[in-house]
């Protein structure tokens, strides 16, 4: 890329929004239940429909989460608890039973190191 | 060219010997297909609308490919085959394309789109096996999708169950598979369990030869609209028992091994279909050139000017696009997924609107299936079915919309730039490893480069001459673009990341796709000023004369224009002979035989 003209006007750039808390931010604990209930409220708002219509036990795809949407899920997971999963999450646990499990064990452990340093920098 | 002893004295092959190896293998093929519009030529444009009529690939044109071996190409050097970068496969790929696209697909493409999974993730066994098959001039059909699901393929109902010695027993029906019938092996995207979700399916590689007989039978060929010389047919499997080494990679997987194989095919697919918007646009200049209208030839016309210019600059536009997918793959796996999305939504999109307005300059020839200008129409009906084929545009859209918040916030102004080797049309590339490629992108230096690019044209000096001002402009417009659709990301509801996305985000996925776009252009044009300095210091790399109409600032403006104006953003003042420049490049490529593309390749007539 070519050399920035140090004098030239720039318009105001944009700066990427911080990728979420950090873990120290967040609560020491985080069970099952608090995992259970923020994937409903997330599954709710991606299918457009009532909490209360979801069934913990159903599948995603059962409601009509496509694969490519449904690896998006992990992002969430990540800006929201600072855990970095795998986008193949809420493919290997595709309810939110088994997805709010497996978060919850995660969590309790820490969580799996991010490899390549914080998201968005 | 080196001679053998200087080459033998370097030790290995260097960048520009590989890039002259490329040359002679596309000059060799073009030489094999001969000048299309020779009447005398059996491999002309004549005959191969004759084929095309009959709904038949040209059986000398197949021979014609065998000699070259076309499907070495498909296969990696380190198993005997050609197969080293995926630019290059497109690249060798247009010739066929430019020539036919059902020859294209129904030789080559759906053999090449069927093998990756293996390359991707078979067994040693099953890749050598598949690339013996290959070499020996074999076919591989590709069985993804069912017509009842379309791209949805998750709910594909082809089943694969697990049977006690580990095998498996196929039952179901595949319609519309290319090649079907001929192929010798089956790439088979099947379910192996009951469950709703993306663990439930797997790919087998099926070998006809080794079922048991009377398990499988073939439905009746399909009829196409475009690309009629292939031979779609269906495919119904009855309790037919595979062994359990036809399992490509784990079981559960085939949804995972899908969206990795698509990166590559995604990319590479239209790069070769390029080929064939090249031959419509000659058609249309032959047109132009020859017809007399009102007294003066349709060239005079303005309107007939500005569409093959327009044409000309769609082509260069599809072909940055294409360059950066396909070398993406390579050098930036962890961000390919949207990349490919992106080229498979936009190209074959521009491909089939610029076509349509060069039907406009050909008038009522336009419709007349055989003759001079008969190429055209075959043309235009080819582009659109290859669009469907293999990764719908809704599909390609459903790619890229759940990421593109998320890029969006977090990836587009705080990464580096893309790499230069990126847009070197030229420059050899890492080693293709299918394993790195990520389902998900998480970052994307591709709009990175966008930005600062206003400031940086603003200070480009001699090299953009009277074309700044408006190339500054250009640019300021497609950073604010990507502002403003930042900003429309982040008040994207969750619902927009579904198949159930508004049109609204639909249309966000088509503006990404144009600054992508943008950017690949503006990298390349980056890269051949670089290549010209070089050229002039006395080490001229291969076909460099090339080099000095892409090092210039008419075609990027042109680009960069057209794009701004697809994004319904206001145009700055252009420099009023830009157009006549280009239309000069336009007639000379004509008259010199040189294609429409990065690439200038001399062409065999």
């Amino acid at each position: 890329m070519m050399p920035q003209p140090t004098g030239a006007q720039l318009p105001d750039p944009p700066v990427s929004r911080p990728p979420g808390p950090t873990r120290a931010a967040l609560p020491a604990e985080l069970g099952e239940r608090e995992f259970a209930r923020w994937l409903t409220g997330r599954l709710a708002e991606f299918l457009g429909r009532p909490a209360e219509d979801i069934d913990p036990r159903t599948p995603f795809a059962e409601y009509g989460l496509d694969s490519v949407a449904a690896l998006s899920l992990y992002g969430d997971i990540e800006d929201e608890f600072a855990l970095f999963m795998e986008p193949t999450v809420a493919w290997d646990h595709p309810t939110v039973e088994a997805l709010a499990r497996c978060l919850a064990e995660e969590y309790a452990r820490g969580g799996p190191a991010r490899a390549d340093g914080p998201a968005g920098v | 060219m080196l001679t053998p002893t200087e080459r033998k004295a370097q030790g290995e092959v260097t960048g520009a010997d590989e890039e002259l190896r490329i040359q002679h293998r596309i000059a060799d093929l073009e030489r094999r297909f001969g000048a299309p519009d020779d009447p005398g030529n059996p491999l002309g444009t004549a005959a191969l609308l004759a084929a095309d009529e009959r709904g038949e690939l040209l059986a000398e044109a197949e021979e014609v490919l065998t000699g070259f071996r076309l499907n070495a190409e498909f296969v990696p050097r380190e198993r005997g085959g050609r197969l080293d970068r995926i630019d290059t496969l497109g690249r060798v790929l247009r010739t066929v394309f430019r020539r036919d696209a059902s020859l294209g697909l129904g030789y080559g493409a759906t053999t090449f789109l069927a093998a990756v999974a293996v390359w991707a993730a078979g067994t040693e066994e099953q890749r050598r096996r598949v690339a013996e098959l290959l070499l020996n001039g074999g076919r591989l059909a590709i069985a993804y999708h069912e017509l009842a699901h379309g791209n949805d393929f998750v709910r594909n109902e082809f089943r694969a169950t697990p049977t006690p010695d580990g095998g498996f027993r196929l039952d179901g029906v595949k319609q519309v598979i290319n090649n079907v019938v001929r192929a010798e092996a089956l790439v088979l995207f099947s379910r192996t369990d009951e469950a709703a979700g993306s663990r439930s399916h797997s790919v087998l590689l099926v070998e006809k030869d080794r079922l048991p007989a009377g398990r499988l039978r073939y439905l009746p060929r399909y009829h196409t609209v475009g690309v009629r010389g292939c031979q779609n047919a269906g495919i119904e499997f009855t309790d037919c028992p595979v062994g359990g080494d036809a399992l490509v990679g784990e079981v559960g997987d085939g949804v995972e091994l899908a969206l990795r194989s698509f990166q590559i095919t995604r990319s590479v697919v239209p790069s070769m279909i390029l080929g064939g918007g090249d031959t419509a646009l000659r058609t249309a200049v032959g047109f132009a050139l020859d017809r007399q209208l009102y007294n003066r030839s349709v060239l005079e016309i303005p309107h007939a000017r500005a569409t093959l210019v327009g044409a000309f600059t769609d082509l260069l536009i599809c072909d940055c696009l294409a360059l950066a997918a396909t070398r993406a793959v390579h050098l930036l796996p962890a961000e390919t997924s949207v990349y490919a999305a992106a080229v498979k939504y936009l190209l074959p999109k521009l491909l089939t609107e610029t076509t349509y307005d060069l039907s406009v300059v050909l008038g009522a020839n336009f419709y007349v299936r055989g003759g001079e200008y008969g190429a055209f129409q075959k043309h235009v009906r080819d582009l659109p079915m290859i669009s469907l084929g293999h990764a719908g545009t809704a599909a390609c859209q459903a790619t890229i919309i759940p990421q593109l918040p998320r890029l969006a916030r977090t990836a587009w102004y705080g990464g580096p730039p893309a790499p230069d080797g990126l847009f070197r049309i030229r420059d050899p590339l890492p080693p293709l490893d299918p394993a790195r490629l990520a389902l998900v992108a998480t970052s994307d230096s591709l709009a990175c480069s966008l930005v600062g690019a206003a400031a940086e044209l603003a200070g480009s000096g001699a090299r953009t001459g009277a074309y700044r001002p408006a190339l500054t402009a250009l640019a300021g417009e497609l950073e604010a673009e990507l502002r403003a659709l930042q900003e429309e990301c982040a008040a994207m509801p969750a619902r927009d990341r579904t198949v159930l996305a508004s049109p609204r985000a639909y249309a966000g996925a088509d503006r990404y796709a144009l600054l992508l776009a943008a950017a690949a252009c503006l990298g390349v044009w980056r890269q051949q000023d670089r290549d010209r300095h070089r050229g002039t210091a006395g080490r001229p790399g291969p076909q460099s004369a090339a080099a000095g109409f892409l090092a210039g600032p008419g075609w990027l403006t042109a680009a960069l224009a057209r794009l701004v104006k697809r994004l319904g953003r206001p145009l700055p003042e252009l420099p009023s002979d830009g157009e006549g420049h280009l239309l000069d490049e336009v007639l000379a490529r004509y008259h010199e035989g040189r294609s429409y593309d990065l690439y200038d390749t001399p062409l065999a007539g």
